[in-house]
């Protein structure tokens, strides 16, 4: 591991990155780095490995070879809950709420993931625990608010539109406190009105909260804005096809030809 | 020498058995990733039926065997279609279908119980002649059964690997959703599945109810079978033959050599170890989920 | 007079028992079939501190559910370290209860002490009485409460609700599911205890799979994350049979069908998800202590 080599402000590095299910190579050869701040783009027609990708960072499974390191130390196999705790927090392609709590439970659940204070003080609620709980309820209001869902705190969240839940995931996802946030396909299902909301939602949250970010997302004006001034990665088949600006990857044939076949806008 | 011989070899025979009732647990488990509880049921009613079949009607061996297999196929894809379908129509959590499961096992070996009455029955055939090997004596009894057992096994697997149908099932059990997008019929798949869980239940029932005794608590050593399925690593039927196997050879020697009384201890600490040291078990495929 | 008294704490030992599963099951989602266990567990290690040691009753219990707790790491560790989830902790909960069982049943000495085997442990020194079990259900109920309303329970709901993605928001799968069944284990050994003090005596017959389903059974019935709806229910499976002894034959099949029927018609059963709130006592308790409401709704 040359860790030498490696730019201190690299919050995420990729090496040859490949895995196997059986026969089929899903990830196959990939590096990416994404530098602190940047809003990163992950795109590809269906199939191209991207969630792939994400549940290698996130360790869902571990890669076949390669590597992955946060801020320059490998993370591979670390467990998912300790790579959130280390700062890295996603939302999820087929989103995993959970169901029955409500819209406020699931983001407190962010917050608390790692409870606050010990397991005696939550037998016999202590002052320090009920303080450190209603400091908790704040934050998680404040998400709330951010992502304009606060009318919908009390309600379950299998009952919200497939849009609130997208956006109830980012908010649940924030509540991490990540350095780096993973967003799967965040517009997926979206008209055009609530893309453009969405993106000046993800904008908001970029530069307030500095979160490094890379995107999945099919809603080509969605990324080619949000990533104006930063990159794009293309994978294909399992492979990287192409990096670069906005522009550049618009007007790269190879890109386009990938994408032949399929509607641009998803 | 002759007893260690003696007690691998009915090591082997419990361990087809075993085989049967793992295969059907693992076969369940791989394709809907929850524990039928009801296997015991099913395995109990099996043995009933066929002692039913002798005794009160006097069937002959081999038709009273087909007779039961029928039946418990009857039951299992009825219990399929009535406790656990709606269930998995809901995709509900893992956790009701195994309340579901647990509740048709409860209601079925206690309706058993109430109808047949508690007492340890001798299967009703007549007692054969072991074989000899020099000193060794292998039951006929087992020695058919365990040849029988590794048919049905065989049989299983010309279907699941070598007809279409079977190729069905296998690619439902790797991923469900993805076979019925082509085109495979899940409530087929549901109704295939159960039918081998029923047979090979019955087998298991008959044969050990032969070896060791007939009882409405007899569906209790499923739990053994479930013990080899994990050890062999759950969802892996190759496994779950191999798990059984082991299992039944080494709990028959702790039994035959240490003591009987603490075969079942046995499986259970050695499930623990086994765990401990391969937590996927022997031959599993770590199950990651789809995200 | 003397059959009420019996009732009662039978039903509370029952209760008792149920509270635990139904953290484990209830709000952690984890089935167990083998809860007895840890009933004979705790219940012939506090029988043993009292009758042979002559430890006081309450130091008694809280070592024999400690000690029940502390075994539920041999089940636990092994069967919540592999990333197939689930179905091993089950299987594992009933052959580690059929395991005790048979250990108790084969021990008649251990180490200088008459266990009696399958003869069970008699001359248990009788402490079990109405108040005891009314001090202690009432505590049980107040700390499974403030354990499934705390950050610790949230994480346990969520790992029901959905496993990977609570891991991958940070909780620590291992830790939360080992202190849930750490609770259940501890509140069964303590029920155990309880019972083992109230016959003065103690079988391992009295731990089958029938007394575990019952548990099951309560929490099912009762409702998933519901404390007040068990609590209810273990106390109903108490009384029902005894004012139905007729159908005593019946009752587990009567049980097995109501599980198949709760699950399809009504799976949160009799409270679930909508626990009957502590939340009129919060705000109660808020109101004389004048201090200012924490918010949000529960449940």
């Amino acid at each position: 591991m040359n860790s030498e080599m490696i730019n201190p402000n690299e919050t995420l590095t990729i090496r040859n990155l490949t895995v196997d299910f059986g026969g089929v190579r899903a990830v196959n050869d990939v590096t990416m780095s994404v530098q602190k701040g940047e809003l990163v783009g992950l795109i590809g027609p269906n199939g191209a490995g991207k969630t792939t990708v994400f549940n290698l960072i996130t360790n869902a499974f571990p890669p076949t070879s390669g590597q992955i390191m946060l801020n320059g130390k490998s993370i591979l196999g670390v467990s998912p809950d300790q790579i959130c705790r280390l700062g890295i927090s996603r939302t999820f392609q087929n989103i995993r709420l959970f169901p029955q709590m409500t819209a406020y439970e699931n983001v407190e659940l962010g917050f608390h993931s790692v409870p606050h204070y010990s397991i005696a003080e939550a037998f016999i609620r202590t002052p320090r625990a009920t303080r450190i709980e209603k400091d908790t309820h704040k934050k998680a209001f404040e998400l709330l608010e951010i992502v304009n869902l606060k009318e919908h705190c009390d309600e379950r969240a299998s009952s919200l539109p497939y849009g609130l839940q997208r956006r109830l995931e980012m908010a649940r996802a924030m509540a991490a406190s990540p350095q780096l946030l993973l967003l799967d396909e965040p517009a997926a299902g979206m008209n055009e009105d609530e893309c453009k909301d969405l993106i000046k939602l993800i904008r908001l949250i970029h530069e307030t909260m500095k979160y490094t970010i890379i995107m999945i997302e099919h809603h080509m004006n969605v990324v080619m804005d949000l990533c104006r001034g930063y990159r794009i990665y293309v994978l294909s088949l399992g492979s990287l096809l192409a990096i670069g600006t906005p522009s550049e990857i618009q007007n790269n044939p190879q890109v386009i030809k990938a994408y032949l076949g399929e509607r641009k806008n998803a | 020498m002759e007893l260690f011989l003696q007690q691998l070899i009915s090591g082997i025979s419990i361990g087809a058995i075993y085989s049967l009732l793992a295969v059907g647990y693992a076969l369940v488990y791989s394709v809907y990733n929850f524990t039928n509880w009801a296997f015991d049921a099913f395995m109990a009613f099996g043995a009933f039926m066929a002692l039913t079949a002798i005794s009160s009607f006097f069937l002959p061996f081999w038709a009273a065997m087909v007779v039961s297999i029928i039946l418990t196929i009857i039951l299992s894809v009825s219990v399929e279609k009535l406790a656990y379908s709606p269930l998995r129509r809901r995709k509900a959590p893992r956790l009701f279908m195994m309340i579901s499961a647990m509740g048709v096992n409860l209601a079925i070996v206690n309706m058993i119980n109430l109808v047949f009455g508690g007492i340890y029955r001798k299967f009703p055939i007549e007692k054969v002649q072991p074989i000899f090997i020099g000193n060794v004596s292998i039951g006929r009894t087992d020695l058919i059964a365990g040849i029988l057992s590794f048919g049905v096994l065989g049989l299983l697997w010309l279907f699941l690997y070598r007809t279409r149908w079977g190729l069905g099932i296998r690619a439902s059990a790797i991923d469900i959703l993805t076979a019925s997008l082509m085109g495979i019929n899940n409530d087929a798949v549901a109704f295939t599945i159960f039918a081998i869980t029923g047979m090979l239940s019955s087998v298991a029932g008959v044969f050990y109810g032969i070896k060791y005794a007939v009882f409405p608590l007899m569906g209790v050593v499923t739990i053994k079978a479930m013990i080899a399925s994990i050890i062999g690593g759950l969802g892996s039927l190759p496994g779950a033959i191999v798990g059984s196997m082991i299992l039944g050879i080494l709990e028959t020697l702790v039994s035959g050599y240490i003591s009987s009384s603490y075969r079942d201890l046995f499986s259970f600490l050695f499930l623990i170890i086994v765990l401990l040291f391969f937590p996927n078990g022997l031959m599993g495929k770590s199950g990651e989920e789809k995200l | 007079m003397g059959y009420i008294n019996a009732i009662l704490i039978l039903g509370g030992i029952n209760v008792i028992a149920s509270l635990g599963v139904a953290i484990l099951t209830g709000y952690t989602g984890l089935f167990t079939i083998g809860h007895a266990g840890f009933m004979a567990l705790g219940g012939y290690m506090s029988a043993i501190m009292v009758k042979e040691l002559n430890i006081p009753f309450p130091l008694a219990l809280l070592i024999g559910g400690v000690f029940a707790g502390l075994c539920s790491f041999i089940i636990g560790y092994p069967a919540f370290r592999s990333r197939l989830r689930g179905d091993y902790f089950a299987i594992a909960t009933l052959g580690f209860a059929e395991s005790i069982r048979l250990l108790l049943n084969n021990t008649k000495v251990l180490g200088g002490l008459k266990l009696g085997g399958a003869f069970g442990y008699m001359n248990i020194p009788t402490h079990t009485d109405v108040y005891a079990i009314v001090l202690i259900v009432i505590g049980a109920l107040y700390f499974a409460h403030m354990f499934v309303t705390s950050q610790y329970g949230k994480n346990c709901i969520a790992i029901s609700q959905d496993e990977v993605a609570a891991e991958m928001m940070g909780v620590n799968l291992m830790k939360t599911k080992l202190t849930a069944l750490f609770i259940s284990a501890f509140y069964c050994g303590i029920a155990g205890g309880l019972l083992g003090m109230y016959f003065a005596y103690l079988s391992p017959s009295f731990f089958t799979t029938v007394p575990s389903a019952g548990l099951l059974a309560a929490v099912v019935f009762g409702g998933i994350q519901s404390l007040i709806g068990p609590f209810i229910t273990a106390f109903i499976l108490v009384l029902v049979p005894e004012l139905l002894r007729s159908f005593a034959e019946w009752r587990l099949i009567i049980y097995g069908f109501l599980f198949v029927i709760v699950m399809i018609f009504r799976p949160q059963g009799l409270l679930g998800y909508v626990e009957m709130n502590f939340t009129f006592v919060h705000v109660f308790w808020n109101k004389i202590f004048h201090r200012n409401q924490t918010g949000a709704s529960e449940g």
